[in-house]
């Protein structure tokens, strides 16, 4: 659908119910939000440079010209490079993660335009490319989506001794709190979810972050469905039936794990 | 105070340009260019560059924190400028200039480039 507006040189905005918004200018994208990432108004608040209740009133008396991103530049509050940026990276930012959720049937509303008005443009299959290429920078990093939607929570005792992080990954490991996915973890320090869903994967690689809770492992096994009838099940085992949960690893001496562990254990050497 | 796009013509004003680039460093993804045949591979081998530096420096710095003000490297054809931007929202920026080796001057480009990168980050 977003392909055909473009190739019409619509103008106006595609909406997928609450999952986010397309702004297109004839035929170009010129600003994404999506429900999962910051947009340029929480970046900006969450950078310190203007108040949460300042970008409502700039949205509030530019909403019908639609030039507020003008209006700010005015004031002060950021450059126009910085503007640009901010729209672009957000827009990047909202396009993989929208472009790939499953959403409701998209409306288009001839017309419509954002308050902050035109800074950057995309053309549609360039934007495409981009969220693919993202796609597999993410696989490359770390190959399993695991950690992508579960809290994440950094390891008690790290295998290497010595540990190098950007400002993003210190960031992230401070606020990884075992309650709070990646994508939730991006809003509340305010930043793009994309790199921080990519710091994580690194970190996941370079083995300091885990899931809270491992889900596929710790999940209790599903109980048997009742038949129609019967009485209810008596436990059996006199309670002991799942093995208590430790922290370290069961060791089962079996060579082809021990196999297991060494290229593991290599792999991880040569991601570092 | 300049934008994206009079970001990259004045990088290419600078004497000897011969590409220019801008990169988003932590997803490493090429905003915007100017003279270069394959920005997206461009900005991958760059950002890594940059990594790299920082990563190798930092191991061998006495506090382990570093902090990179610009990169030169001079290559066999030219030299690579790359200058980080910090922005107040995300990771750094990265503005790379390609030089010819006989028409450029490095610290003229050195010092344009630092201009360049204010003009468009006015932190």
């Amino acid at each position: 659908m977003l392909s055909e507006l473009a190739e019409s040189k619509a103008t106006g905005a595609l909406k997928a119910g609450r999952s986010g918004t397309v702004y297109l200018s004839r035929g170009r994208v010129c600003y994404v939000e999506c429900a999962r990432t910051p947009t340029v108004e929480e970046l900006l608040t969450a950078s310190g440079r203007i108040t949460s209740h300042g970008v409502k009133t700039a949205r509030q008396t530019t909403a019908a010209t639609a030039d507020g991103g003008e209006m700010l530049v005015r004031r002060g509050v950021l450059s126009r490079g910085e503007l640009q940026l901010c729209v672009l990276g957000a827009t990047l930012d909202a396009s993989f993660f929208l472009f790939g959720a499953n959403v409701p049937k998209p409306r288009f509303r001839e017309g419509d335009r954002h308050w902050l008005g035109i800074h950057w443009f995309f053309d549609v299959p360039g934007l495409f490319r981009e969220c693919h290429r993202r796609r597999a920078r993410l696989d490359r990093a770390w190959p399993s989506a695991e950690l992508d939607s579960h809290p994440v929570v950094p390891v008690r005792r790290i295998r290497s001794r010595h540990v190098m992080l950007t400002a993003l990954q210190w960031e992230i490991l401070l606020n990884a709190d075992a309650d709070t996915t990646p994508v939730e973890l991006a809003r509340k320090i305010g930043r793009p979810a994309y790199p921080t869903l990519l710091a994580v994967r690194e970190m996941a690689a370079a083995g300091l972050l885990e899931c809270a809770e491992s889900p596929a492992r710790e999940k209790p096994p599903d109980l048997p469905k009742r038949v129609a009838g019967s009485a209810p099940r008596v436990a059996t085992g006199g309670g002991g039936g799942r093995p208590a949960q430790s922290s370290f690893p069961q060791i089962s001496g079996d060579p082809t794990d021990v196999n297991l562990l060494i290229r593991l254990r290599n792999a991880l050497e040569a991601f570092q | 105070m300049i934008g994206i796009e009079d970001c990259l013509s004045e990088a290419m004003a600078i004497p000897g340009a011969l590409g220019a680039i801008l990169v988003d460093h932590t997803s490493g993804t090429a905003l915007a260019t100017e003279g270069l045949p394959d920005p997206e591979r461009s900005a991958i081998g760059l950002s890594e560059t940059f990594r790299a530096t920082l990563d190798g420096l930092a191991l061998s710095s006495p506090d382990g924190t570093i902090r990179i003000d610009d990169l030169i490297i001079t290559t066999d054809h030219g030299y690579q400028l790359i200058k980080p931007m910090e922005t107040m929202w995300d990771g750094p920026l990265l503005i790379c200039v390609r030089l010819d080796r006989d028409r450029a001057n490095l610290a003229l480009a050195r010092r344009r480039l630092d201009s360049i990168s204010h003009e468009l980050i006015a932190s």
